[in-house]
């Protein structure tokens, strides 16, 4: 083969040019890029390396009237370790104290760990967990550990931080104080005041920070501000008063357990003002434990019972077609309408008593030939009173979950009016009402007809400044006349004091109470299934309310018991008896002056003795000696008077009505 | 001539060879500074402590002692090289079992491609320096058989058995620089007048015997079987359009390119550096546009495109065929290893690894690099020594082609 230079330069030429060639392909690939692709390209490259990552806002806390957190948030930590990325002479060497520092601090054994721990390094587990939700004080206890205590990189350290709503008060009032929960699959639920509040003044808003990526999952703040700042949430003051709170919610527990009732709720209103001092729904788990289950008293309607005559006679009193006084028969304790009986629950009936008696032995019989009577032709009216006391009006609650109340309307067709709708209404049924819309009536009669809007926020507030005030809401100025509210009043009071009352078992002679007793049919359309409301609403005190309280309770078992006043009674007149306790004793003295009669009446005696006999000797026997001294050396002649023993005068030596000279001695014997 | 150019004479008076060359490398050596040491920051972060100016010292090193290298190399009179590569080709091959043998493995794929050197503690990847020794080898043989007829067989034994020993012990670990190093022997052959209609048939081999290599590894169960199925999928990736691992280093390129626009976004300002895995080696081309944009990726390529013109001009005025073939043998892979690296950033180019010669940081590729460069050089100070003993003739052509 002849090889010339010729040759070879020629090739090489043909060679160099591909490569030029080449060149310009890459540098037209480039303008490519850079020109027609490029716009697309650009914004890839925003999308891919600068995010923007979200401050996450701190939420508001949850406080009780008197400042106690209800619910906060506070940061938790989770500790895992990276049993990789620690060099053999260092994992070799910590292991064994890392261990032992674990074992010190959780339960299980150190050499548990130390295999644990070993085999995720064998597994090249990058993440094995060590710990869940700790607190700070704890992570940093943690952060200290051998081998942890060297970091990320070398020690294999890896810390998440989560923030955690934690409730100080356990799970009372759990349902009420709400909580935010988001499943896996982003539903959200969130009862209570953190439901109804949270989304508005708990939750504040989250802060935005732009980012940009250097390199693998770092990223750094590309300006030194926040592109929002967040904003924390404020602060909720409940009208929750966590004593009062603690009582309901152990009574009612005590309550349920003790008649293995399925559910049951207590809810405590200041009278004045209708703040809910406490609120507790307890219901059972499949294991027969009770716990915050749902918010029976704002979203359970049900038939009241006979806790309801009280809005029947209320509308009956106040339209002037019963009295008190009137008399009705009870009818052996049957009455009969369309087919279908009324019965009182002694079976027999009460004789002939008057409509006070009636309510106060809960007679069925009684209240409903009472209201039928003066109702029957006319039933409209009666509803239209119901109407008038707002009975039909929802209380508009910030907690969701409350449903309309059901009253039955014959000028409204919807199945729900029929010939024995008005006999079955006195009794309270047919008609539905949740726990705490009975509860704001009852509220009404106790407060002298004003009915007041429940309420569970006193204020939102972001440290001191209040940001928005919960001010008392009438929802009506005076639901009937003062002269009705003052008969109903006697009418409750009667129930606990009187000793045929249904409630007289709650009677104690320290504290008076007023309260009206239910013992309701649940199911009672299939004999079977057959069960009990027995429910409990009031005041206390008496005479001057300060707090109204409705107790709840479902489904007791019939063979323990199902009477209002013994399964819902008790833990009403707990709660009263603990709130008579816990109130300071406020005596008002209006004088200095007491006056016992007695002593009024031995004073008048002397004051009419002194003043009548200025010479005259009056009797002295059977006054004080101090006293017959007083008298006689206080007359206008100057006597000497001798005194032989004290106490009372038994014997005067100078007869009654003798007149007494000037220093003339009288002898007085006292004994 | 002037006293002014006298007097820089003095200077370099010992640097001898192509001027050009020299200053083409010292250039390319400058550049390599910004963005390798831009590059470097992100590795810098993880691994140094956020000390970047390690990189920076080590990056010096390298091309410190590649100049020394290149300096070394290019007083050698060119034509020691016929018997160094007889001497070394034998090494080599010992280096490249050795290199197989120790086995390191990456992410279950084999990438034995490094040999670490002893009490230095330096690692060096064996596959560059067989590809220098092997081109000056084949120089060597082209050279020698200038004036025979060659036939297949006659060249099977000397020129294509130590060929396909060195491919084959490189192409297990690193598949792209063996098809790089074969393209270059068949271009060097094929330039040394090597007859077109053998080469086809050696092609033929070339590519019969890596089909036996890929059946081969897919029944094995090791490493191999791992790496051949990478190579399977990237050729794959580049044909069709799904997303993977090596779609999403080519769209950061890509990213890092649209983003430079015309003069870029400042040095150090680059963003994709970060996302890039291997931004200061294989996308450093990438990295280099973002932040000087398309006038710094324009001076790079022209100075490499200037290279290859100083490399022609060189192999041109070399009076002996081997002085030519080296020059080209050794010269032509480093323009062709850069146009390679450039054409996988702008997507001309499956991903390979290939480093851009001299920019890159990486002490074998800098030193290797150097070594050619050196023997260039060394080729063009022999044929300044002859030019000096000539009569001095003002040929005006001569001088052109010189300063040009």
């Amino acid at each position: 083969m002849a090889v010339n230079e010729k040759g070879i330069l020629n090739r090489l030429y043909f060679i160099a040019g591909c490569m030029f060639v080449f060149g310009l392909a890459v540098l037209l690939k480039l303008f490519s890029i850079q020109y027609i692709q490029g716009d697309e390209y650009r914004a890839l490259a925003e999308k891919r390396s600068v995010k923007y990552v979200t401050i996450p806002a701190n939420r508001g806390n949850v406080y009780a009237d008197d400042g106690s957190l209800l619910a906060t948030s506070i940061p938790k930590y989770n500790i895992a370790i990276d049993a990789v990325t620690s060099k053999r002479k260092t994992f070799e060497e910590y292991i064994k104290p890392l261990c032992d520092s674990l074992s010190g601090y959780l339960s299980k054994s150190s050499s548990y760990y130390e295999k644990e721990i070993r085999k995720a390094r064998l597994n090249k587990n990058q993440y094995y967990l060590l710990v869940k939700n700790i607190t700070y004080t704890d992570y940093i206890r943690f952060r200290n550990f051998p081998l942890l205590k060297l970091g990320a990189i070398s020690g294999g350290l890896i810390v998440e931080q989560t923030t955690k709503r934690e409730f100080p008060m356990g799970s009372i009032a759990r349902r009420t104080i709400g909580y935010e929960h988001i499943d896996k699959k982003g539903n959200v639920t969130r009862p209570g005041i953190d439901g109804a509040f949270g989304v508005k003044y708990l939750r504040g808003t989250d802060g935005l920070r732009k980012k940009q990526k250097i390199g693998n999952n770092k990223w750094k703040p590309l300006t030194d501000f926040n592109q929002v700042e967040p904003k924390d949430g404020f602060d909720v003051y409940t009208t929750i008063d966590v004593n009062i709170q603690d009582i309901a919610h152990h009574a009612l527990w005590e309550q349920l357990d003790k008649y293995k009732a399925d559910h049951g709720c207590v809810v405590v209103m200041e009278t004045k003002t209708g703040e809910v001092k406490a609120i507790s729904n307890l219901g059972r788990n499949s294991k027969g434990l009770y716990y915050e289950r749902l918010n029976y008293a704002v979203g359970e309607s049900h038939e009241p019972g006979s806790t309801f005559k009280l809005m029947a006679l209320a509308a009956a009193l106040e339209d002037k077609v019963i009295d008190t006084s009137d008399v009705v028969d009870t009818e052996k304790g049957r009455l009969t309408f369309y087919g279908k009986h009324v019965e009182d629950s002694n079976h027999r009936g009460y004789g002939k008593i008057s409509v006070s008696e009636a309510f106060e032995l809960s007679s069925n019989t009684g209240i409903v030939k009472a209201i039928h009577q003066a109702y029957k032709k006319k039933p409209s009216k009666f509803v239209d009173r119901l109407y008038d006391m707002n009975l039909d009006d929802s209380l508009d609650l910030s907690i969701i979950g409350e449903p309309n109340p059901i009253i039955p309307d014959p000028r409204i067709k919807n199945g729900r009016w029929s010939g024995i709708a008005l006999p079955w209404m006195a009794f309270g049924y047919g008609v539905s009402f949740t726990p705490l819309q009975t509860l704001t009536f009852y509220n009404a009669v106790a407060n002298g007809g004003e009915m007041v809007k429940p309420k569970f926020l006193k204020e939102v507030k972001e440290f001191d400044k209040v940001i928005k005030p919960y001010e008392k809401e009438v929802i009506n100025k005076q639901i009937c006349s003062k002269e009705t509210i003052a008969k109903l009043r006697q009418l409750l009071r009667n129930v606990v004091d009187k000793k045929h009352g249904t409630g007289h078992k709650l009677y104690s002679k320290n504290f008076s109470m007023a309260g009206k007793t239910g013992t309701c049919q649940k199911d009672y359309r299939d004999k079977e299934k057959l069960n009990y409301i027995s429910s409990f609403a009031g005041y206390f005190p008496a005479d001057n309310p300060k707090y109204s309280c409705i107790v709840v309770i479902h489904e007791p078992d019939r063979e323990i018991g199902y009477y209002g006043a013994d399964v819902s009674g008790p833990v009403f007149k707990k709660i009263a008896q603990k709130i008579f306790i816990d109130t300071p004793l406020i005596d008002e003295i209006n004088s200095l002056d007491v006056k016992v009669p007695a002593i009024e009446e031995e004073y008048e005696t002397f004051y009419k003795t002194a003043r009548t006999y200025k010479t005259i000797m009056p009797n002295v026997i059977g006054l004080p000696a101090m006293d017959a001294l007083a008298l006689l050396e206080n007359m206008d002649v100057e006597v000497k008077v001798k005194l032989n023993g004290n106490g009372v005068i038994t014997a005067q030596s100078v007869n009654k009505n003798e007149k007494l000279k000037n220093n003339q001695t009288v002898v007085l014997n006292a004994s | 001539m002037s006293e002014r150019t006298d007097g820089m004479q003095t200077v370099f008076k010992n640097i001898k060879g192509d001027r050009l060359i020299w200053a083409i490398v010292a250039l390319l050596a400058i550049a390599s500074f910004l963005p390798v040491y831009s590059a470097a920051s992100d590795l810098a972060y993880d691994k140094y402590n956020g000390n970047t100016f390690i990189s920076f010292v080590k990056h010096f090193m390298h091309l410190f002692l590649g100049f020394v290298i290149m300096y070394g190399v290019h007083k050698i009179p060119y034509r020691y090289f016929r018997g160094l590569s007889l001497v070394t080709i034998p090494i080599v091959l010992v280096l490249l079992v050795v290199t197989m043998l120790q086995g390191t493995v990456v992410g279950g794929a084999s990438a034995s491609r490094w040999i670490k050197i002893p009490i230095v503690g330096m690692s060096f990847q064996t596959s560059a320096l067989a590809s220098v020794v092997l081109m000056v080898y084949v120089a060597r043989y082209m050279s020698k058989m200038k004036d025979t007829n060659i036939t297949l067989k006659k060249s099977i034994l000397p020129l294509w058995l130590p060929v396909f020993l060195v491919l084959a012990l490189i192409l297990p670990s690193n598949f792209s620089t063996t098809a790089i190093i074969f393209s270059m022997v068949i271009f060097l052959v094929f330039l040394g007048g090597y007859p077109v209609r053998y080469l086809v048939v050696i092609l033929g081999s070339g590519l019969l015997a890596l089909v036996f290599f890929v059946m081969f590894a897919k029944l094995t169960t090791g490493p191999l079987h791992v790496k051949v199925t990478t190579w399977e999928n990237r050729i794959k990736n580049y044909s069709n359009s799904k997303d993977t691992e090596a779609d999403y280093q080519i769209e950061k390129a890509k990213v890092a390119i649209a983003s430079g626009r015309v003069f870029g976004v400042g040095p150090g300002k680059s963003i994709q550096k970060h996302a890039l895995p291997q931004s200061s080696s294989d996308f450093i081309f990438a990295i280099i546009i973002e932040e000087y944009g398309l006038i710094g990726g324009f001076i790079i390529l022209t100075l490499y495109m200037w290279l290859l013109f100083r490399i022609v001009i060189v192999s041109q005025k070399s009076d002996t065929i081997f002085g030519k073939l080296l020059v080209l043998g050794v010269g032509v892979p480093i323009v062709f290893q850069a146009l390679i690296n450039m054409a996988v950033a702008v997507e001309l180019f499956p991903v390979t690894g290939q480093t851009l010669p001299l920019i890159s940081s990486g002490g074998t590729s800098i030193w290797m690099t150097c070594l050619a460069i050196g023997i260039i050089l060394s080729v063009s100070a022999k044929r300044e020594e002859i030019k000096e003993q000539e009569i001095k003739e003002d040929n005006p052509l001569e001088i052109l082609s010189e300063t040009i």
